[in-house]
C-alpha cells in the first residue's frame, strides 16, 4: 500500500512537469484528485486497513494529497504568470481617470493662516461684509471727512433701495476687516485674540493690481500690558510661520487712524534673499502688512477700559500675499471662473 | 512730494558719510515712507558740452544740416535739424548711450544716408523747459567735454515722499518739517528760521480783512508789498522749484512757491492794483453765492455756499485756499502786490476742492490741517526773501492779522512706567526727552513722568494722547531697536466658528469628488438678471457703482455662476463648479448696525452654490452631488417637487432639497431661455444651498453615537413596481418604508421606462431590506410582501413587475 502510493506519488508528480497549460492541470488535477481519480480512490481503501496501518497510511497519502495540492497551485502560478508575459501589458498606461477638484488659491492660503492663527490661541471669526458706518469707519477713530470715507474708495448702499425706514445713507461693503474690531470687543470683551479673514471692498477702477473686491486678514490681540515688542514678535512668528521658515522682519512707521503707533510691516524678500529683485523693487523687502497697538478711541468704542488693557492689530493682504506667492500678475484672476487658472491650484 | 537734499541741508547737518540712500532709508524707517530717491546728474548721463565747429548742408535734405561737434575727447558728426544752430555756439550734445529725460535712447544712425553720432538737445527735450524752438544755446561758463549736470549746477538729490503717509503730518509737507525729523533721528541739530519782524516803510495803502466765520478761516494776514519788478527768479529758487516739481513762473509766484514748498504754508499774491479802489483794499473771507470765478487755470467755475472764498466788494478772488482767480493775477507789469497768508479748515478746503474737482498743492497741504501759527512765518520769511530778490521792493502797508484760534497743546502726561510698558523696553528717560525735544516739545520733568507740551505744528490734529507720544520716542529710537517679546496670554483652545467649519468641510468634500471652488462678486448687474428673468426690484444696489454690470448686490449665487458655465465651456466638456459667499437681502437681518440704536443691518447669509454642465444628465449628476455632500455630513437628503417658482428652472426639472422635511435649498436644470440668452451649449443644473438652515440641522442633532449592529441577519428582497409616470419615488419609497417595522431600508436600484411596460409607465426597482431582533422566516416575509403590495396597489395602482 505504501509503495503504491509512492509511485502513485512519483507518477503524478512526472506529468505534473510535463504539464503546459492551465486545462491540462485542470484535467491533471480531476484525474488523481478528483470524487473518481486515482488518489482518492486509494484513501477510500484505507477505511479497510487495521488501525496501526490506518494510522501510518492514513498520515503518508494525507500527506501525498497535501503535497500535490500545493504543487498544482504552484505550477498554476507559474503558468498563468508566462501567460500574462504574452498577453500585450502596456504598462506604461495611465490609470483610470479620477476627476481632480480644485480649492481656489485663496481658501488654501487662507486656510494656512487660519491654522497658523489657531495655533497661536486666536479664534477665527466673521464679520459681516455689508457694514454699518459706525463699525466700518466711526468705531476704527475714523471721523467723518477722513479721506478714508471717501466716495471714491468705498461702495455706499442706496438706501432707497432698502425696506427699512432708515434712510440716512449710513452702510457700506466694508473697505477692510478691521470693521470687526469692535464687533468682536463688545461680543467677546478683553482678553481677546480674533482673526478675521474676508472680502472687502473698494470703490476704484480695477486693472491687474486693483479689483472692486479683494480679501484680507485681521488680526487682534487685547490683553493687560500688551507692547509693541509683542506684536513684533508674533508678526514675526506668522510670517516665519506663513513661509515656513525664519524670516526678517521689519517695522516702520505708518499712519492708520484706527492704531497708535501705526505701522507698516515688512518682510525679507523670500524671493532674492534680501538682495533685491524686481520682485521687492529692489529693497530686499516686501510690504505685507499694517499694524499698530489699538488706538485708546477703538477699545473705548468697543467697550473695553484703555487705562486696563492694551492690545495690538495687523492687517494682512490676503490676495496680496497669495498673488506673491504663486507670482500672480493679475488680480482679477481670482474672480475670472476661468479653470484655466482654478486648475493649477 | 518731492525733497530737495540741498534744501534740507539748510536747515540740518546731515553728515557728508551719510549717502543719500541711507538717509532714503532712515527717513523710510523714522519717518515717511520714501518712494525713490534720484540724482539729478543721473538724469544727464551722456549729455556732455559740445562746441560747433564747422555746418555744412545735408546733401539729400533741405531742411537737415549736419554739425561737427567738438566735445573734448572726439569730434563728433551729428545731424540736426533745428534752424538756430551757429558755428562757434555751445550746446548740450548727447551722446550715443545717453538716455533723454523722456525715454529716447540715443544710438548711432544714419540719417537719410548720412551717419549721426549724437543729438543736439533742445531745452524740452532735456526736460528743463518747455522750449521746443531750437537747440538749447549755452553761455560762455560751459566748457567743452563738460559734463550738463555740472553745468547747469545739477548736483541735488531728489527724494519722492509717499504723500500717503503723511496724510496725519501737516508740518511734514515741507522741507523744513523734513529737517527737523532728519535731526532728531540722525540726532544734529536742527536750525531753526530766525525771523525779522516785517516793518511797514510807507503805509501807502489800507488792508481791512473781514473774516466772516474763524471756524472756517481761523486766521488771516494780509500785506500789500509795492515797488515791484517782475520778471524771472533767480537760478537757485528756479532750481529748487524744478528740483521739487514746481514749474518757476516770475519772482513773485515762484517766492510764494517756494515758501510754500520751504515751510509748508500755501501764500497767495494778489496784483494790488486790479484789487484795491485808491488807496484801499477790502478783503472779505466768505461764503460763495451762486457765483462764478475764473480760476488761474483758466477754467470758468461755478460755486455755492459750501465753497469758501476770498473776495473784494463786488467779485471773489481766489477759492480760499484752493486756487487764485484770473481776475487778480499778477503779470509783467505789476508792481504792487497784496500777499495773503491764511489758515482755512481742512474739513472746508477738502470739501470744496472734492466738490470743485480740483486739488493743488496748495489746498493738499490745508486738507492737513496747517498750524495757524505758521502763517506769521510765512509771511515774514516772504518779505525777507522778496527784499533779497528784489531789493527796492516795500512794504507799503500794516500787516493786517486777523485771527480766532486755540490749539491744544497739552501738557500730556506721559507716565514713564507706562511708556516702557506700552512699547515693552526700557528706553532712557533722557533718550525719551531728548526725542521729544528734538521734536520740538517742551518737557516738565516730574517723578517717573514728564509733563509734554506739544508744538503748535503738531496740534492741530496729530498729537492729543500719551499714545501718540509713545509714537513720537519709538519711532525716533527705532522700532527695530525694540527686542521683539512673545506676548504673555492665557493658553486656551480657540473656540471654533461653526460656520467656517462646516464651509471648509463643504469645500474640501466638493474638492474632493472633481468639483473646483470658484469666487464670483458679490455684485450683479441688470442686463445680467434680465437675461435670466430675475426681477431685481428688490435688490440692495449700491450708491456709487462703478460699472453698469455691478450695480447691484447678489440675492443668490446661481446667476453668477451661469457666467462661470458660460466662459469655460468652449474649452471644457464637462463643467463642475461649487462657489461659498454671502448673499443681501434688502430687509433687515439680525446684526446690529450699531451699539447705540436697536437697527439692524440687511439680512446677510452664507449660501452654498453648486453648477454643474455636461452633455450627461446633469440634473440626476446635481442630485447625486448634493447627496454625496449630505452623505459625508451624515444626513440624508430628499428631493421634494417644489412649489416655488424658479424664473431660471425647467419647470419640471426643479426640486426642494430637504433634510427631515427642513428646507435647505434647490436644485434644477437650467431652463431653455436661460440656456439660449447665455449660448450655452450643454445641458446645465444648477444647485443653491442655505448653509445657516444646514448648520441649524447640524447643531440641532444629537451627537453620534455608536450603535451595536444587529445580531440577526437581515433578510433582501428585490422589487419592482411599474405604476404611473405622475407617481413620484418619494411618495412610493414613503409608502414602503412605513409599511413595516421590519422593513428597515429601501433602495432603489433601477429605473426604467419602455414600450415593454406601456406607455406613461415607470418601472422602479428597490431592495427592500428587512430586519429584526430575531430571525425572519420566509413565510413571515412573504405574507408581509403580499400585504405591501397589495398597499402599492391600491395607494399607487403599482403593479408588480414581472422579469
Amino acid at each position: 500500500m505504501k509503495n503504491k502510493l509512492l509511485q502513485l506519488k512519483d507518477k503524478i508528480f512526472t506529468e505534473l512537469t510535463n504539464v503546459k497549460d492551465v486545462q491540462a492541470l485542470v484535467d491533471l488535477e480531476i484525474k488523481y484528485l478528483g470524487r473518481k481519480g486515482e488518489l482518492t480512490q486509494i484513501l477510500r481503501g484505507i477505511a479497510n486497513l487495521s488501525d496501526e496501518d490506518k494510522k501510518i497510511i492514513g498520515r503518508l497519502a494525507n500527506e501525498i494529497k497535501e503535497e500535490l495540492r500545493e504543487k498544482i497551485r504552484e505550477i498554476k502560478d507559474i503558468i498563468l504568470e508566462k501567460g500574462d508575459e504574452n498577453r500585450d501589458v502596456d504598462v506604461t498606461l495611465p490609470g483610470e481617470k479620477i476627476k481632480i477638484g480644485h480649492l481656489h488659491p485663496l481658501t488654501q492660503i487662507q486656510n494656512e493662516l487660519e491654522d497658523l492663527l489657531h495655533s497661536l490661541g486666536f479664534m477665527v471669526i466673521d464679520g459681516p461684509e455689508l457694514e454699518s458706518d459706525y463699525y466700518c469707519f466711526e468705531a476704527l477713530n475714523i471721523p467723518p471727512h477722513h479721506p478714508a470715507r471717501d466716495i471714491q474708495d468705498t461702495f455706499y448702499i442706496d438706501p432707497a433701495s432698502l425696506k427699512t425706514e432708515n434712510k440716512k445713507i449710513d452702510l457700506v461693503m466694508r473697505t477692510h476687516t478691521s470693521s470687526v474690531q469692535a464687533r468682536a470687543m463688545e461680543k467677546y470683551g478683553a482678553p481677546l485674540r480674533v482673526a478675521v479673514p474676508g472680502r472687502v471692498f473698494r470703490s476704484e477702477a480695477t486693472d491687474a493690481c486693483h479689483d472692486v473686491m479683494f480679501y484680507q486678514l485681521e488680526g487682534l490681540m487685547i490683553d493687560k500690558n500688551i507692547s509693541i515688542a509683542n506684536l513684533i514678535a508674533v508678526l514675526h512668528q506668522i510670517f516665519s510661520g506663513i513661509f515656513k521658515k525664519n524670516v526678517k522682519v521689519r517695522v516702520r512707521p505708518g499712519y492708520f487712524p484706527f492704531v497708535e503707533p501705526g505701522l507698516e510691516v515688512d518682510m525679507s524678500c523670500t524671493i532674492c534673499g534680501e538682495k533685491g529683485c524686481p520682485s521687492c523693487k529692489h529693497s530686499g523687502w516686501l510690504e505685507m502688512a499694517g499694524a499698530g497697538m489699538v488706538h485708546p478711541n477703538v477699545l473705548r468704542a468697543g467697550g473695553i477700559d484703555p487705562e486696563k488693557y492694551s492690545g495690538f492689530a495687523f492687517g494682512i493682504g490676503l490676495s496680496r500675499l497669495v498673488m506673491m506667492k504663486y507670482g500672480i500678475d493679475d488680480i482679477r484672476l481670482f474672480t475670472s471662473g476661468d479653470l484655466r487658472f482654478l486648475e493649477q491650484f | 512730494m518731492f525733497l530737495s537734499l540741498n534744501w534740507l541741508k539748510d536747515f540740518v547737518n546731515i553728515p557728508k558719510s551719510l549717502n543719500p540712500q541711507e538717509l532714503g532709508r532712515l527717513l523710510t524707517m523714522h519717518t515717511v515712507e520714501i518712494d525713490g530717491i534720484e540724482k539729478q546728474a543721473d538724469k544727464f548721463k551722456n549729455i556732455v558740452v559740445g562746441k560747433i565747429l564747422e555746418i555744412k548742408k545735408h546733401p539729400n535734405a533741405d531742411r537737415l544740416q549736419i554739425a561737427i561737434v567738438d566735445i573734448g575727447k572726439a569730434k563728433l558728426h551729428i545731424v540736426c535739424g533745428a534752424p538756430n544752430i551757429n558755428k562757434g555756439q555751445l550746446v548740450p550734445v548727447a551722446k550715443v548711450g545717453a538716455v533723454l529725460p523722456n525715454g529716447l535712447e540715443i544710438k548711432e544712425a544714419e540719417i537719410r544716408g548720412e551717419k549721426s553720432f549724437g543729438m543736439l538737445c533742445a531745452e524740452d527735450e532735456l526736460g528743463l523747459g518747455d522750449d521746443h524752438s531750437g537747440i538749447m544755446i549755452l553761455n560762455d561758463k560751459a566748457q567743452i567735454g563738460q559734463n550738463l549736470a555740472d553745468y547747469l549746477n545739477l548736483n541735488d538729490v531728489i527724494f519722492e515722499v509717499d504723500n500717503k503717509s503723511i496724510t496725519h503730518r501737516p508740518d511734514l509737507w515741507s522741507h523744513y518739517g523734513m529737517a527737523r525729523e532728519i535731526s532728531a533721528f540722525l540726532d544734529v541739530d536742527f536750525k531753526e528760521i530766525k525771523n525779522k519782524e516785517v516793518i511797514t516803510e510807507e503805509e501807502k495803502i489800507k488792508i481791512t480783512v473781514r473774516v466772516d466765520d474763524f471756524s472756517v478761516c481761523p486766521r488771516y494776514m494780509g500785506l500789500a508789498i509795492g515797488n515791484i519788478k517782475i520778471g524771472p527768479s533767480p537760478q537757485w529758487i528756479q532750481t529748487r522749484l524744478i528740483a521739487s516739481g514746481i514749474r518757476p513762473i516770475n519772482n513773485v509766484v515762484d517766492l510764494t512757491n517756494y515758501i510754500m514748498l520751504e515751510l509748508g504754508q500755501p501764500l497767495h499774491a494778489f496784483d494790488l492794483k486790479r484789487i484795491r479802489e485808491d488807496n484801499k483794499v477790502e478783503i472779505f473771507v466768505r461764503k460763495a453765492k451762486e457765483e462764478e470765478i475764473e480760476t488761474l487755470d483758466g477754467e470758468e467755475r461755478k460755486l455755492d455756499n459750501d465753497i469758501l472764498v476770498i473776495a473784494n466788494k463786488s467779485n471773489p478772488i481766489a477759492i480760499a485756499g484752493i486756487m487764485g482767480g484770473a481776475n487778480s493775477e499778477i503779470n509783467d507789469n505789476t508792481t504792487e502786490i497784496l500777499l495773503e497768508a491764511a489758515n482755512f479748515n481742512f474739513i472746508t478746503i477738502r470739501k470744496a476742492s472734492k466738490k470743485l474737482g480740483l486739488r493743488t498743492e496748495s489746498s493738499m497741504r490745508f486738507e492737513k490741517s496747517l498750524d495757524p501759527n505758521l502763517v506769521e512765518s510765512a509771511v515774514k520769511r516772504f518779505v525777507e526773501l522778496l527784499k533779497e530778490i528784489c531789493p527796492e521792493a516795500k512794504v507799503i502797508s500794516k500787516l493786517i492779522d486777523e485771527k480766532k484760534f486755540t490749539l491744544k497743546q497739552g501738557p500730556i502726561d506721559l507716565d514713564l512706567g507706562w511708556l516702557e510698558n506700552y512699547i515693552g523696553e526700557k528706553i532712557n528717560t533722557k533718550d525719551v526727552k531728548k526725542i521729544l525735544e528734538k521734536l520740538g516739545f517742551k518737557i516738565l520733568e516730574l517723578e517717573n513722568q514728564l509733563k509734554v507740551t506739544v508744538p503748535s505744528w503738531r496740534a492741530t490734529k496729530d498729537i492729543s494722547s500719551k499714545e501718540d507720544l509713545a509714537e513720537e520716542v519709538v519711532r525716533i529710537y527705532g522700532y527695530n531697536n525694540i527686542k521683539p517679546i512673545a506676548p504673555k496670554a492665557e493658553m486656551i483652545v480657540p473656540d471654533i466658528d461653526k460656520t467656517r467649519y462646516l464651509e471648509r468641510k463643504i469645500k474640501d468634500i466638493l474638492s474632493g469628488i472633481g468639483l473646483t471652488e470658484v469666487y464670483n462678486h458679490s455684485f450683479v448687474g441688470e442686463d445680467h438678471l434680465k437675461k435670466i428673468g430675475i426681477d431685481y426690484s428688490s435688490h440692495i444696489r449700491l450708491l456709487n457703482p462703478i460699472s453698469s454690470h455691478q450695480t447691484m448686490l447678489r440675492q443668490r449665487l446661481i446667476p453668477n455662476l451661469i457666467n462661470n458655465i458660460r466662459i469655460n465651456q468652449a474649452r471644457y466638456e464637462t463643467i463642475e463648479l461649487f462657489e461659498i459667499g454671502s448673499i443681501y437681502l434688502s430687509v433687515s437681518g439680525e446684526i446690529n448696525k450699531n451699539n447705540k440704536t436697536k437697527e439692524k443691518l440687511p439680512f446677510q447669509e452664507r449660501h452654498l452654490g453648486i453648477i454643474v454642465s455636461s452633455k450627461g444628465d446633469v440634473f440626476r449628476r446635481a442630485k447625486g452631488i448634493v447627496e454625496y455632500l449630505l452623505a459625508k455630513l451624515n444626513l440624508e437628503v430628499s428631493f421634494i417637487k417644489t412649489e416655488v417658482d424658479y424664473i431660471w428652472a425647467n419647470k419640471n426639472i426643479v426640486a426642494d432639497v430637504k433634510i427631515n422635511n427642513v428646507d435647505i435649498g434647490v436644485v434644477g436644470k437650467i431652463n431653455n431661455r436661460v440656456k439660449n440668452n447665455f449660448n450655452l451649449k450643454r445641458e446645465v443644473a444648477a444647485i443653491e444651498i442655505n448653509l445657516r438652515s444646514l448648520l441649524n440641522i447640524i447643531d440641532s442633532r444629537p451627537e453620534k453615537k455608536y450603535k451595536e449592529y444587529e445580531k440577526y441577519p437581515p433578510v433582501i428582497r428585490d422589487l419592482a413596481f411599474v405604476v404611473d409616470k405622475n407617481i413620484l419615488y418619494s411618495d412610493l419609497k414613503k409608502a414602503i418604508i412605513n409599511f413595516s417595522d421590519i422593513i428597515k431600508k429601501v433602495e432603489l436600484f433601477d429605473v426604467y421606462e419602455g414600450e415593454r411596460i406601456g406607455e406613461n409607465k415607470r418601472s422602479l426597482a428597490f431592495h427592500i431590506i428587512y430586519q429584526a431582533d430575531r430571525t425572519l422566516q420566509s413565510s413571515e416575509i412573504d405574507e408581509l410582501q403580499k400585504g405591501l403590495v397589495k398597499e402599492l396597489e391600491s395607494k399607487f395602482e403599482a403593479r408588480l413587475r414581472d422579469f
